[in-house]
């Protein structure tokens, strides 16, 4: 047992204007996990103190909250691993969330942008009898196993940082979970589906790798990596976001190096004066500076064999 | 015991100063294209250290995390290709200079090492040109390489210019910490290493919750006003931490940190925190002429941070 200090976020929207902190002392085994130490609190010492779990051993995704900094499962996070150097734990709510009470938050967004995808099997040939049992190749099964242990906890749309300046993106569970059933073999609607988040959202990850930080190893990015290459697959490529990967791949085929200028030109659209109008005042910026990539890419020595690896693998690029 | 512990100190220390240390280079492109003054000043740093950085000019683009995209094995057998080359070479301490080059570069020797399929599918590539991998590389960014195999204690002795008691927000980058499965030097929730290199070097290391989290630059052509805003967001954590720069260890996260605080300051706020590449911050506290550091070439001038703690006259930025 050890003494240690729960520092708290405390808010409830229906009475109060603005969150306050409350730093709660309890006695504790620092080998239990953070929510034995909140479930204490509420026990023990304040039982207003609000949080939301259920199964307490990281199935129901029910208890994600940021822990001194960073969001995940509070049943899952020793206290040792997180006991700052004055031995308290810093407890909010998950960020890009509207707090409710306390560490509970308005899931509501998150919610609708996971529905959006229909996340439910949609067969080519309604079988309205249930007559007949869809099978699946184990092979098959395989791509789709990581995405089916999703628990929907949103650890990574609280840590994605694209989500917190642009509200229209969809976080990386629901590009996980659209994956799922685009590479469902059962599924009829992969053409519909991955156009949907394509137009909606599929490009606007920044490669970031938060949601690395997935408690049930999802691994949401590289789906997202792999729904990407889906769509290019589908002929989906007259956008800024597959524009760029492919002149990237040209760019490096033709150089071995990612030509900066073309690439942005290329991802822009070379007669989109618009688009180029809009990223002039940072190329003057830096051009007044003299930072001026080369306007001409003298390429790596053997590049003839860079070329060979790109025609060996039939890696699309820009035309 | 003590002898144990102080026999391969001692003996590193003799082999040190009996040859230069040699190490594969992989600058990356932006440090060849638009971000020239980081490759200037991290050679004048290797100099400075008596470390010799042997470019690996054959080399290809990592793939940047872009690649991937188009096609999931290429990045790893272009990779593959560099290995080679570092192997041939007899150089097989690769040293990189961009959280990007370091994760993905790491990313592909994970696969390549922990999967014989992979190795051979690569090998059978290579081997159209006569190279083949065979395994012994290790990739490591110049940040690791200064803490691990020449030692903030050791740097901090070499410190003639001290920063004064500069306050620095660090500025990780995603890749160089995340994720951990392929980096894993340190804690990629809390990292500590820029934090040590500022105190080793004078400096006094700000902490903010914006220090882990992404610049936005691989979104910035995607949708207007996403990286602009990421940065914002950031800056404005360290700006009202106290920070007066920033320190990263990679050029992409420069390139948007250092032109897009202008853009930001509409909804965030001004902040126009000038932001330093990891080797030219270490080149100044080590005496290095800070005219040789393309200090010139950033957006925001970090001419007055320098002069008001008299690391450096305005001119020289």
């Amino acid at each position: 047992m050890a003494k240690i200090v729960l520092d708290l976020f405390r808010y409830d929207e229906a009475v109060d204007e603005e969150p306050r902190r409350e730093r709660v002392d309890i006695d504790f085994n620092v080998n239990a996990t953070v929510l034995d130490a909140l479930e204490h609190a509420k026990a023990e010492v304040d039982g207003s103190i609000s949080f939301r779990r259920s199964c307490r051993s990281a199935i129901c995704g029910s208890c994600s909250m940021n822990i001194n900094g960073v969001t995940g499962l509070a049943c899952k996070t020793p206290i040792r691993d997180v006991l700052r150097a004055d031995r308290s734990v810093k407890i909010d709510p998950m960020t890009n969330f509207e707090p409710m009470k306390d560490m509970v938050v308005h899931m509501d967004p998150y919610w609708d942008k996971y529905s959006r995808l229909k996340p439910y099997l949609q067969p080519p040939d309604r079988d309205e009898e249930h007559e007949r049992e869809r099978r699946v190749s184990p092979e098959d099964m395989k791509k789709l196993v990581a995405v089916a242990n999703c628990v929907m906890c949103a650890t990574c749309y609280s840590l994605c940082p694209v989500v917190s300046v642009d509200p229209a993106f969809s976080g990386p569970a629901a590009i996980a979970y659209a994956y799922r059933f685009i590479e469902d073999t059962r599924d009829g609607q992969q053409k519909e589906r991955v156009a949907q988040i394509s137009d909606d959202y599929l490009w606007l990850c920044a490669h970031c790798y938060a949601c690395s930080y997935c408690p049930k190893h999802v691994d949401p990015h590289d789906r997202i990596i792999d729904t990407k290459r889906r769509s290019i697959q589908v002929g989906l490529t007259d956008a800024p976001g597959p524009r760029h990967a492919l002149v990237v791949a040209k760019t490096i085929k033709q150089t071995g190096m990612l030509a900066e200028n073309e690439v942005i030109a290329g991802t822009i659209g070379r007669f989109n004066f618009k688009g180029l109008l809009k990223v002039m005042p940072l190329g003057l910026r830096m051009a007044s500076k003299g930072k001026v990539p080369p306007l001409f890419m003298h390429p790596v020595q053997k590049v003839d064999e860079i070329r060979t690896i790109f025609e060996t693998m039939e890696v699309p690029i820009a035309s | 015991m003590t002898v144990a512990t102080e026999f391969p100190l001692s003996a590193k220390r003799r082999s040190k100063s009996a040859e230069m240390k040699r190490y594969g280079f992989f600058p990356g492109c932006v440090a060849k294209e638009s971000c020239t003054e980081l490759f200037n000043s991290t050679m004048l740093l290797a100099d400075k250290l008596g470390i010799e950085l042997v470019e690996l000019t054959a080399a290809s683009c990592c793939g940047a995390s872009v690649l991937n995209d188009v096609n999931r094995d290429v990045a790893r057998v272009l990779n593959a290709r560099t290995y080679a080359q570092a192997e041939a070479l007899g150089l097989d301490d690769v040293i990189t200079i961009c959280s990007t080059c370091t994760g993905h570069m790491r990313a592909a020797n994970k696969e390549l090492l922990e999967d014989e399929l992979r190795m051979e599918q690569s090998n059978a590539i290579l081997g159209k040109f006569g190279a083949s991998y065979k395994g012994t590389v290790s990739v490591r960014h110049l940040l690791w390489m200064l803490i691990d195999d020449i030692g903030l204690d050791e740097l901090s002795k070499m410190v003639v210019n001290p920063l004064q008691g500069l306050k620095v927000a660090p500025f990780y980058g995603c890749h160089i910490i995340r994720p951990e499965s392929v980096n894993g030097w340190e804690s990629a929730r809390n990292p500590h290493s820029l934090e040590d290199l500022i105190t080793a070097l004078g400096g006094e290391p700000v902490d903010y919750a914006g220090k882990t989290r992404c610049c936005g630059f691989h979104v910035q052509l995607e949708k207007d006003g996403i990286a602009a805003n990421m940065v914002g967001q950031n800056m404005r954590m360290a700006k009202d931490k106290g920070a007066e720069a920033v320190l990263t260890p990679c050029p992409l996260c420069h390139l948007a940190l250092d032109g897009y605080q202008a853009d930001s300051a509409a909804r965030w706020g001004r902040t126009d925190l000038p932001t330093f590449h990891l080797p030219q911050l270490v080149a100044i506290a080590l005496g290095i002429d800070p005219t040789k550091l393309g200090l010139k070439r950033h957006v925001i001038s970090p001419g007055h941070v320098l002069s008001a703690h008299e690391l450096a006259p305005m001119h020289v930025a």
